[in-house]
């Protein structure tokens, strides 16, 4: 008899056990993402409703803090700004760093498990390391201020990002691929961009939007290497969160958060699952 | 195109030719990121070195006559730059391990499966796509001492209101607080996919031999996930050594000292101060603390990779 009455506590407790990993999972996933839903949230209120006690979450919503800064306190431009610097380092990173990647990966090169290390190394350079140089050379060359120069700024922290991610995707693709086209006749060229090339497009792509997210969100080279026509929207939301003078304007900060962070909430969500492969693989398989 | 000149002269030339015609098309992939990462990273860093040793010019804005280790000198005295160094210690000491062991422990709770485990897991991306600058400045509206949801709510558990930016302590603590809001899900969505890629069967054999899942965690899992573990604190180390845009956003390295992170004080000391040999100094004993300590932490992950 007490075999048969024994599985079912067992299984109930093991069920148990599942809910409350189940319900926890969703508390947890809550608390974080609270704060953004608290911005968004703040960025429809109007003064009044925002410095209130106790908080409102109900409240008559308004896009007043957003007509305010986008007609005002040059947003729009930094928005542009920040489009073309990460779409310039995000494009420029993804074909040197795939290229080199490739060759990490499939091609014998003397001495390129050095560089690899080297280039995992060179991801723990801290980036004042690199910003003061660059703000010297750039000033003495007149490059300070200027879209190219946070391009190639940018490119120093994304052509190694890159580089690891791609390298860990094309070792995970089976070698016949490129063997049997250079044996049908493709150059090393041939094979990698007629036959590589095209089966990592989904790679390619998500590499590429995180990149662009990386390149999106700097902020130290950006403050460092700008100051007015190539400004970036984290040098904004740096000024105004730190803007002690006027004390803090929430408004604006939320504003400028919220639509910092949307554009690029959409497009980590749409490649979401070749995202968290990508990440894993640069992790796992180093 | 070799093929003419094969037949025509003696077969060693075209074939050493072809060879390096190969090597040469073999680099070209290598070459475009060996020069460029040259000419934006290794020669700025030379560039450092070199103005670390120097008395910096104003009128040139750049490296004037060699000072030998005066700046090195004058930053190894100066109480300030070992404050930072220490705040920075601090930090990574406390985040660092909480993160990852958050993380991991996130991730089981998000793995259970249930139809909605494929939202949650997409929910978590979130938070690690919000600019830390971003996250820093709301952070800072939540925590605000007087207004924020934060205080709000701790009132209900009878605690506070309490001074987040105001007391040094504290200030440390939302730090780190906010940067590990900002983190741990990158942690997750790694040891998510760890978690997924683990061998079921070895669990299977662990329940039917009578483990309890205490055991099971500690004598089964844990052992085959720490070489992840390892590479994941790794990762992570790489990015919190670069700890900036949040502290910049939420504290300012306030108050007084408390939060004034390594990077920040270099920053403050070069653009504000203009103090760029001093600050190009600490920057390359920065660097070598980061290079020689992410060597042994590498090493130290492939030993225990080896060994697990």
């Amino acid at each position: 008899m007490s075999a048969i009455v024994t599985p079912a506590p067992k299984r109930l407790r093991r069920s148990l056990g599942h809910n409350l990993r189940i319900a926890g999972g969703v508390i947890v996933s809550i608390v974080f993402l609270f704060p953004i839903y608290w911005m968004v949230l703040t960025s429809f209120k109007d003064q009044v409703d925002i410095f209130t006690s106790p908080p409102t979450f109900f409240f008559k919503p308004t896009l007043d803090a957003y007509i305010e800064y986008m007609t005002r306190a040059d947003i729009v431009p930094r928005l542009i700004n920040t489009i073309i610097v990460a779409t310039g380092s995000g494009l420029l990173s993804i074909v040197v760093g795939t290229m080199a990647g490739y060759a990490l990966a499939r091609i014998r090169l003397r001495g390129a498990a050095t560089i690899g290390v080297l280039i995992l190394l060179s991801r723990g350079v801290p980036p004042i390391a690199l910003a003061v140089p660059m703000f010297l050379v750039a000033r003495n060359l007149g490059l300070t201020d200027k879209h190219i120069t946070l391009i190639l700024a940018y490119s120093t922290f994304l052509v190694p990002y890159v580089m690891w991610l791609m390298r860990s995707f094309f070792l995970s693709l089976p070698r016949e691929l490129e063997e049997s086209a250079m044996i049908d006749g493709c150059s090393r060229y041939g094979a990698f961009f007629k036959i590589i090339v095209p089966i990592s497009i989904p790679g390619l792509l998500s590499t590429l939007i995180f990149s662009m997210i990386l390149a999106w969100e700097e902020l130290l080279f950006a403050l460092v290497l700008t100051n007015r026509h190539a400004s970036t929207i984290p040098v904004a939301i740096a000024g105004i969160a730190g803007d002690t003078v006027n004390g803090a304007n929430w408004a604006a900060l939320t504003a400028v958060g919220t639509i910092t962070v949307v554009p690029v909430v959409i497009f980590a969500l749409l490649v979401q699952k070749w995202l968290i492969k990508g990440l894993a693989d640069g992790a796992t398989k180093g | 195109m070799t093929s003419e000149k094969a037949q025509a002269g003696p077969n060693a030339a075209p074939r050493r030719r072809r060879r390096i015609g190969d090597l040469f098309v073999r680099w070209s992939f290598m070459a475009p990121s060996i020069v460029l990462l040259i000419a934006l990273l290794a020669y700025p860093i030379f560039y450092t070195i070199d103005i670390s040793f120097s008395r910096f010019d104003i009128a040139t804005f750049g490296a004037g006559e060699w000072v030998g280790w005066e700046n090195y000198r004058e930053v190894m005295s100066d109480y300030r730059f070992w404050d930072s160094l220490e705040v920075t210690l601090i930090y990574l000491v406390i985040a660092l391990p909480l993160q990852v062991v958050l993380g991991f422990g996130i991730a089981f709770l998000i793995n259970a499966e249930w139809k909605g485990r494929g939202l949650v897991r997409a929910l978590f991306i979130i938070p690690m796509v919000v600019a830390p600058v971003v996250a820093g400045g709301m952070w800072r509206m939540i925590l605000d001492p007087l207004w924020g949801i934060m205080n709000y709510w701790l009132g209900f558990i009878g605690i506070g209101p309490l001074d987040w930016f105001g007391d040094p302590t504290l200030a440390m603590a939302s730090i780190i607080i906010i940067d590990t809001w900002r983190w741990t899900p990158f942690i997750v969505l790694i040891a998510t996919a760890a978690l997924l890629a683990l061998p079921k069967d070895v669990f299977e054999a662990a329940r039917i031999d009578g483990a309890n899942w205490w055991s099971t965690l500690w004598s089964v899992a844990v052992p085959l996930l720490v070489p992840v573990i390892a590479a994941t604190f790794v990762i992570r180390w790489l990015g919190a050594v670069k700890m900036f845009d949040i502290v910049l956003a939420a504290t300012y390295g306030g108050p007084g000292k408390a939060t004034n992170v390594v990077n920040l004080f270099i920053y403050e000391e070069a653009f504000r101060s203009l103090r760029f040999a001093e600050s190009a100094a600490m920057a390359v004993i920065v660097l070598i603390l980061t290079m020689v300590l992410t060597g042994l932490f590498l090493r130290g992950s492939r030993k225990l990779e080896e060994l697990f």
